[in-house]
């Protein structure tokens, strides 16, 4: 396996990557059992987290598994920097590039700004969510999380619902879950289900149809609220008739002991309902914790100054 | 003093025939052209064999970035850039800082121009509406009695079809051709690439087709009905070409721009977000570029015309979304077309002499340039067994933002020739 610098994406991993990753990130949740939770690997190494998107979740599961690799983290305070002020991303990279920095987690809401960053910069550049375009890291935590719960994902069906128009996690997520052997659907409805996505993909504009496809895991995504303001869906509670999770639907899943799972943070009553939230195949904390897992063996496979993969 | 241009393989808009002849010209006048012409002992000899003489180059879609841009382009480069394409004439479009949209700026620019090695072959379009803002109809007469050549907003729609009615007639009633960007900007929204499979893959907001070809449709049929001479810019899609063509078939007063990158790229050239293929109207399908290629040589389309978008590097070096749109392209035009075209056996020369070079010009009533006796020697040689390598040295053009960058293609122009000057010898 070539060393590589960067993570961007799933779409340039290798099947040998990601099992690679996903092996060595069961080691690392073991030591969340532990008292001393701590290993050494990343001892001198400093970690660069720069969301210019606020973030409290990811960014702390990244903080959460530098630190337990022993890596020196450090915050890039978007909010009071000169970014606010008119310096250009790349002004900034040069002044990070100068600070010798191994491992810059970078967050920003348009898309391909951590290729850009990563095309200019010796460091490791990991992706925590560019735009509508890709989230790594929560596409291989959601992987270990499902083969956690099913083991070979191979044949099995998860039906990824909401708005997939602006998801980076449906796009990272139905990826690796078809490199895996999955089979992908999503719900969505018409105004949020973008037009040309990859013939593999089945689509749904109903949960009926959707139920009679017999999914094994039902992965709703969040549903912006920024999003309600604009002409896709006529308001929330029309919304959470039509596409969200119910309470008749959850019976469904509780029925047919479906897998649940969310990348958080829900909207309650939205996508989801209190229910919902207490359902007993939910895997959404197990997947909080094992994004950290994930997180440590993504840190601990890259390589700062590696040649970047073309 | 005379030279003679010996042996040379003479391009026409007429057929794909490469007659070889010898072509004589004294002053600015081309004095005889045959077979073999032996009685030309006082002049110059520039042996020809194996080059291909063709009619020089007329863009009618070139952004000068004069005045307000110049860290982009400023008239004297884009007037150099244009000359090292093989390209002694062009329009230059009004999406300046402020906007060529008064009698002052227009005569401001031509006088600059006029500076310019090719300066009185260099022309300016003035803008439809003050500012560009689509609202109030800028002063239309008084610059064209100042020497604006067409009337467009380029760069945006007139949105509001009340305002582009009445620009129309006013446009008519000057004898004005008006040349449209064709965009519903609401369909377009924040899309930076064609709305499709990549823009689901890179997760970048798409511009659908339809912004264009809708807007097309409307903008027709006005032409229609108000009589004026519409003039589709950059036409990026096989469905917007076919509505052109079916009110062409009609005996609507409407033309239409193919730009060489809507030939060349498609959407999956983007990769890893790179912001040399971007820009507006996005590069589409391969399907699109198949169709548009065939409408090219079914003579659907009346020019080839660059859309020449200088961005500095800064500018280009950002993320794809704020990046802005653009490429140049007076300097690897025809070269590009050659390497992948021409030299392939796709079409003939007569399809670029005749849609780059003659046709131009006539939209514009200019005189044409065909390499013939008596006529103005303004053409350019040729050498298809010679590579160009598009290198920061070679470009003459203040920005770089060309996908061609680095890259090495078949063809080179060794010289080209304006009103019997030579202006670049190689």
């Amino acid at each position: 396996m070539t060393p590589r610098k960067d993570l961007l994406d799933i779409a340039s991993l290798s099947n040998e990557e990601i099992e690679f990753v996903l092996a060595n990130a069961a080691p690392f949740k073991d030591l969340f059992r532990r008292s001393v939770k701590k290993v050494p690997p990343l001892r001198g190494r400093t970690v660069l987290t720069l969301f210019y998107e606020p973030s409290t979740r990811t960014r702390s599961s990244f903080e959460v598994a530098a630190s337990r690799l022993s890596a020196d983290v450090t915050h890039f305070d978007v909010e009071f920097s000169s970014v606010v002020k008119g310096e250009s991303i790349l002004d900034t990279v040069e002044t990070l590039e100068a600070m010798q920095l191994d491992y810059i987690v970078v967050r920003h809401k348009q898309a391909g700004i951590p290729n850009l960053i990563a095309r200019n910069t010796a460091a490791s550049v990991i992706n925590a969510g560019d735009g509508w375009h890709a989230h790594p890291t929560q596409a291989l935590l959601d992987a270990f999380t499902a083969r956690e719960v099913l083991e070979d994902l191979r044949g099995r069906r998860a039906l990824i619902v909401g708005d997939i128009q602006h998801s980076r996690v449906a796009r990272s997520t139905s990826l690796i879950f078809r490199r895996l052997g999955m089979e992908v659907a999503y719900l969505a409805p018409g105004s949020l289900m973008p037009r040309q996505i990859p013939d593999e993909i089945t689509t749904f504009g109903n949960w009926q149809d959707a139920f009679d496809w017999k999914p094994d895991i039902v992965y709703l995504l969040r549903v912006q609220s920024e999003r309600l303001d604009e002409p896709f869906f006529p308001s929330a509670t029309e919304y959470h008739n039509n596409f969200g999770l119910t309470d008749a639907r959850l019976k469904v899943l509780n029925d047919r002991k479906l897998w649940l799972m969310h990348p958080g943070p829900v909207n309650r009553g939205v996508e989801i309902t209190d229910a919902g939230m207490n359902y007993e195949r939910s895997l959404i904390n197990q997947q909080v914790e094992n994004g950290i897992a994930v997180r440590m063996s993504v840190l601990y496979w890259l390589r700062p100054g590696a040649a970047p993969v073309a | 003093m005379k030279r003679l241009y010996k042996n040379a393989q003479i391009a026409s808009a007429d057929s794909p025939k490469l007659p070889s002849a010898d072509v004589l010209v004294e002053g600015d006048r081309i004095i005889g052209v045959a077979a073999s012409i032996s009685d030309a002992s006082d002049a110059e000899v520039i042996d020809c064999t194996g080059r291909i003489l063709l009619p020089a180059l007329f863009d009618i879609h070139v952004h000068a970035r004069e005045p307000g841009q110049e860290q982009k382009e400023n008239i004297a480069s884009c007037a150099e850039a244009a000359i090292n394409g093989g390209v002694t004439g062009f329009i230059m479009m009004p999406n300046t800082t402020p906007a060529i949209d008064n009698a002052g700026v227009v005569r401001t620019v031509l006088e600059s121009a006029r500076r310019a090695r090719i300066g009185s072959s260099i022309y300016t379009a003035g803008a439809i509406t003050k500012g560009r803002k689509g609202e109030e109809l800028a002063g239309i007469a008084a610059m064209k009695n100042a020497g604006a050549v067409l009337l467009t907003d380029d760069g945006f729609p007139v949105d509001n079809p009340q305002v582009l009615r009445r620009a129309m007639e006013y446009a008519r009633d000057h004898d004005l051709p008006l040349a449209s960007h064709c965009e519903v900007k609401e369909l377009s929204g924040k899309g930076s690439m064609h709305e499709g499979s990549v823009s689901y893959s890179l997760g970048l907001p798409g511009i659908p087709s339809i912004s264009e070809e809708i807007c097309i449709a409307r903008d027709i049929r006005l032409a229609e009905f108000t009589g004026t001479h519409l003039n589709i810019q950059h036409v990026s899609t096989a469905r917007g070409m076919d509505t052109i063509w079916r009110a062409k078939q009609r005996g609507i007063r409407v033309t239409c721009e193919i730009a060489p990158h809507h030939l060349l790229f498609n959407h999956e050239d983007i990769g890893d977000f790179d912001t040399h293929y971007k820009m507006n109207p996005p590069l589409r399908t391969k399907e699109d570029n198949a169709a548009l290629l065939e409408g090219l040589i079914a003579g659907k389309f009346d020019v080839i015309a660059t859309d020449h978008a200088p961005h500095t590097p800064f500018e280009k070096n950002q993320d794809f979304a704020s990046a802005p749109f653009g490429i140049t392209g007076l300097e690897t035009a025809l070269v590009s077309l050659y390497d992948r075209f021409i030299a392939k056996g796709i079409f003939g020369w007569d399809i670029i002499v005749k849609h780059y070079s003659a046709q131009p010009r006539s939209l514009f009533k200019l005189p044409t340039v065909p390499v013939q006796e008596g006529g103005v020697a303004e053409f350019i040689v040729f050498n298809p067994n010679r590579t160009t390598t598009f290198t920061r040295e070679f470009m003459k053009s203040k920005s770089l933002n060309t996908p061609f960058l680095d890259k090495q293609l078949q063809g080179q122009i060794e010289r080209v020739i304006y009103r019997g000057e030579e202006l670049l010898a190689r």
